[in-house]
């Protein structure tokens, strides 16, 4: 049987492995993977021009390069930087995010064995869908009120927690662990895994708004 | 694709290498938020819900050679190789995706 629960270099921080996830409910989170591609496909369609590939390739690599910086936080506990909520404001769009996640995702599955290839489906809605969404729409409700890097920040804050908070339920349906073990230990956790999240979220947003504001959709005025 | 987008692209794999180089030396080896709550939770380190076969063997697993998974310069080996082969596919997917117009 695989050993699941051995990554430490790199971390499975919200990477459910194979094997957390009873196979029939792993088919219910791609069938959602699926939708999500395909609206995230038809958004590319009309979106993603010329000068926006090289980006959303990037962004794409350099997530894949940063999830493998685990930091120490509280309780002995370490996190590292997911990205959705990133990818989902460059582009203001987190269809973007579920392109990228996608990627990186069955990269990390399939090449390094972090995250389930059985729970890839899941991995995308956490990080990308649920992330991506929480993150753009925190910003976009936030933006007028505080300003852009203060509500990319929030943004990015509450879509980790927001991420490890459905990871939490998906473990509890799942009967891996229970929700009243899982949910306070994710929320607590990612409370600080957060900070990291933002923190790295609008040191990014900051450095592409100086050197390439052309590539942030925020520049474009449908922020 | 212009010098800019060359230079973006320049620019965002020499800092995925930095990160790549450092993470086998700096990254924290706790355990992460997933694991954490496992723990917390009782979940015996090979638990699983049904034995899943057919799953093939990682290539790198744990971001290591499998031959040799404490060598940290194998394990940035193993890093620059994810790093490259995202940026290919991240591109591509990106590439075919496009908008036609």
């Amino acid at each position: 049987m695989k050993k699941v629960l051995l990554l430490r270099n790199g971390g499975i921080n919200l990477h459910i492995p194979d094997g957390f996830i009873p196979i029939a409910q792993c088919l219910v989170y791609y069938v959602i993977l699926i939708v999500a591609l395909y609206f995230s496909v038809k958004w590319a369609r009309s979106n993603l021009d010329e000068k926006r590939i090289p980006l959303l390739a990037v962004l794409a690599a350099g997530i894949f390069a940063i999830m493998s910086m685990n930091m120490p936080i509280p309780f002995g506990t370490s996190g590292h930087m997911v990205g959705g909520a990133l990818v989902a404001i460059v582009f203001l769009a987190p269809e973007a995010a579920v392109l990228v996640f996608t990627v990186v995702l069955l990269i990390q599955a399939l090449i390094f064995g972090d995250g389930g290839i059985t729970a890839l489906g899941a991995n995308v809605l956490n990080m990308a869908i649920v992330g991506g969404f929480v993150g753009l729409y925190t910003f976009k409700g936030l933006n007028g009120m505080i300003g852009k890097y203060a509500a990319a920040g929030v943004g990015a804050w509450l879509a980790t927690v927001i991420a490890a908070l459905a990871c939490a339920i998906e473990m509890a349906i799942a009967g891996t662990f229970p929700a009243n073990v899982g949910i306070p230990s994710m929320v607590l956790y990612h409370f600080f895994i957060g900070i990291i999240e933002a923190v790295l979220t609008v040191i990014v947003l900051a450095a592409l708004d100086k050197f390439r504001p052309d590539l942030l959709a925020w520049n474009k005025g449908d922020a | 694709m212009d010098k800019k987008d060359m230079g973006l692209i320049g620019v965002a794999v020499l800092i995925c290498v930095v990160i790549c180089v450092l993470s086998p030396y700096f990254a924290s080896g706790d355990p992460d938020g997933l694991e954490k709550s496992a723990e917390d939770a009782g979940v015996p380190e090979d638990f699983s819900i049904e034995e899943i076969k057919g799953i093939p063997d990682a290539i790198f697993p744990d971001y290591a050679f499998a031959s040799n998974p404490d060598n940290q310069v194998l394990q940035i080996v193993a890093l620059v190789i994810g790093v490259v082969v995202t940026l290919l596919l991240g591109y591509g997917v990106a590439y075919v995706v496009k908008s036609r117009n």
